[in-house]
């Protein structure tokens, strides 16, 4: 990898944001899974 | 006995998922560290596109796994339609997202490719056309999940969606293909030629590997999650006394 | 195969009733028309090249803007209801629905687009062949179009869904379309495309009943 190189701010810029939005997807559905399992504790349990 | 085996089945998933997860977790940390390594420093630059090829090691894979993803929830959509398997919508709704993000990034990527190379963020070319309606087809697809309270009702109207999307495919990218011909002669660089260096196709070939670990360990925690959010909707209803 | 005819006939009838007509048909495309040299400029050759794309995209937006009421307003009287459990086949239903729109609103759109493009310097030997193109097309649009009005049948604020849904399906239609009315700047001349245009609505044509009716379906489980 040539860091010198006149064009490596765009390879940097296309892993970045490849990285931002994959992170970003396994963050939402990592989050969204915690959110659920606490719910449905919560309704399953009230509902018994 | 009927309410055991579609109790039983989305149980059974979760379980086998559980087992599953961490493996699939290891793999994708491993393939994707061993393609990044790959892609960034042994393989060498292009002679042509100088540094600039490395983008092609994120592109390629997000464009592959944005067309894989899409024909995925149209298999989905078409075994719910047929035998009722009741994993299989979810199944289709869990994609979508995942699959837009990959579109979206196959995209921006290859945007961020073609500022260097043609002196331009964006050209009307035939497969970025093409790509930029499948990004459309996502969009619509989610957009009706997301328009229907009633999950039943959505489910159905989501496979007729990703059914009429799959057809289309095909059809857009023959016509998209014909216009651009028609419209501009093929003088830019295309980004993977039909002869590729191994020193670039392994870097390639363990980056699509790892978006595919990737993705289905994302998909299946997120069909889990599409389970228990239907549990718990079943259990409200059944709270209120309603069905 | 009375009941189709009855089931296209009530709905034409129905159309022509709450206003569309051949004299919508040509107040929409002049309504129309007379944003284009706002919007763009009253230059005159860059009017005649734009026009029959044009004319498409105003056919584009027609169709758009009626896909929603299609089967919106029998779905919340009741009708919809009614004709599920009928005799005719809901896909014949759907079938009928799409022969009426495109009868009433594509049909009248497109025979009328060329003859109005003449305000936009359309050249004259053009005319026909963007009629030609543009009543085919037509026919696969209202098919599409239907498809959409289907699944989003019983959606009250559906107005943005529509446009997502039937826009990439438009894609194919409008590029041959455009291919087969400016035909005579290719090389190849207009009739390959107009005969891809026709495949697209014998395609259309095929899937719209099954897709259309198993979207109403999922409105009556």
């Amino acid at each position: 990898m040539d860091t010198t190189s006149p064009h490596f701010a765009y390879v940097l810029a296309s892993y970045v944001l490849s990285g931002a939005v994959l992170l970003g997807l396994l963050l939402w559905t990592v989050v969204r899974k915690r959110n659920l399992d606490a719910e449905a504790r919560r309704v399953l349990k009230s509902g018994e | 006995m009927q309410t055991f085996e579609i109790l039983a089945n989305p149980n059974f998933f979760m379980r086998v998922a559980r087992a599953i997860l961490p493996w699939g977790w290891a793999a994708t940390v491993i393939t994707l560290g061993a393609g990044l390594y790959l892609a960034l420093f042994t393989s060498p630059a292009d002679y042509q596109q100088g540094e600039t090829v490395r983008i092609m090691y994120v592109h390629v894979p997000a464009a592959w796994m944005a067309l894989f993803i899409y024909v995925l929830m149209a298999v989905s959509s078409a075994v719910a339609l047929i035998f009722r398997h009741p994993l299989a919508d979810a199944a289709a709704k869990a994609a979508a997202p995942f699959g837009a993000a990959f579109c979206f990034l196959s995209l921006a990527t290859g945007s961020i490719w073609g500022k260097p190379m043609w002196g331009t963020w964006w050209v009307w070319d035939a497969r970025l056309t093409s790509m930029f309606v499948l990004m459309l087809l996502y969009l619509g697809y989610m957009a009706v999940w997301r328009a229907f309270d009633d999950p039943h009702r959505a489910a159905g109207l989501a496979r007729v969606v990703a059914l009429v999307g799959v057809i289309n495919i095909p059809i857009v990218k023959f016509s998209v293909d014909w216009w651009n011909t028609l419209h501009q002669p093929a003088s830019v660089v295309k980004m993977s030629g039909p002869a590729i260096d191994p020193a670039m196709l392994w870097p390639l070939l363990l980056m699509a590997l790892g978006y595919t670990l990737l993705f289905i360990c994302l998909h299946l925690m997120a069909i889990g999650n599409e389970i228990t959010a239907r549990k718990i909707r079943a259990a409200r209803l059944r709270a209120v006394g309603a069905h | 195969m009375s009941g189709f005819g009855s089931l296209l006939w009530r709905d034409l009838v129905l159309m022509f009733r709450q206003g569309g007509s051949l004299g919508a048909a040509v107040s929409f495309m002049l309504a129309f028309v007379v944003m284009i040299p706002l919007a763009i400029g009253p230059d005159q050759a860059t009017l005649s090249r734009l026009a029959p794309g044009l004319m498409w995209l105003a056919l584009l937006l027609a169709v758009l803007l009626t896909t929603e009421r299609m089967f919106q307003q029998d779905h919340e009287d009741g009708s919809l209801d009614l004709l599920a459990t009928g005799r005719l086949p809901l896909e014949l239903v759907c079938l009928a629905k799409a022969a009426a729109h495109w009868l009433s609103v594509s049909l009248p759109l497109s025979v009328v687009a060329a003859p109005v493009g003449i305000l936009l310097n359309l050249d004259t030997p053009r005319i026909l062949p963007v009629m030609l193109a543009m009543v085919t097309g037509s026919l696969a649009l209202s098919l599409l179009a239907s498809v959409a009005g289907a699944v989003t049948a019983g959606l009250r604020r559906g107005g943005l869904v529509v446009p997502l849904l039937v826009l990439p399906l438009y894609v194919p239609v409008l590029i041959f379309g455009i291919a087969a009315s400016t035909g005579d700047m290719n090389p190849s001349g207009a009739t390959p495309a107009l005969l891809v245009l026709m495949a697209i609505a014998l395609v259309s044509l095929v899937i719209q009943p099954w897709a259309a009716a198993a979207a109403l379906r999922a409105y009556f489980r």
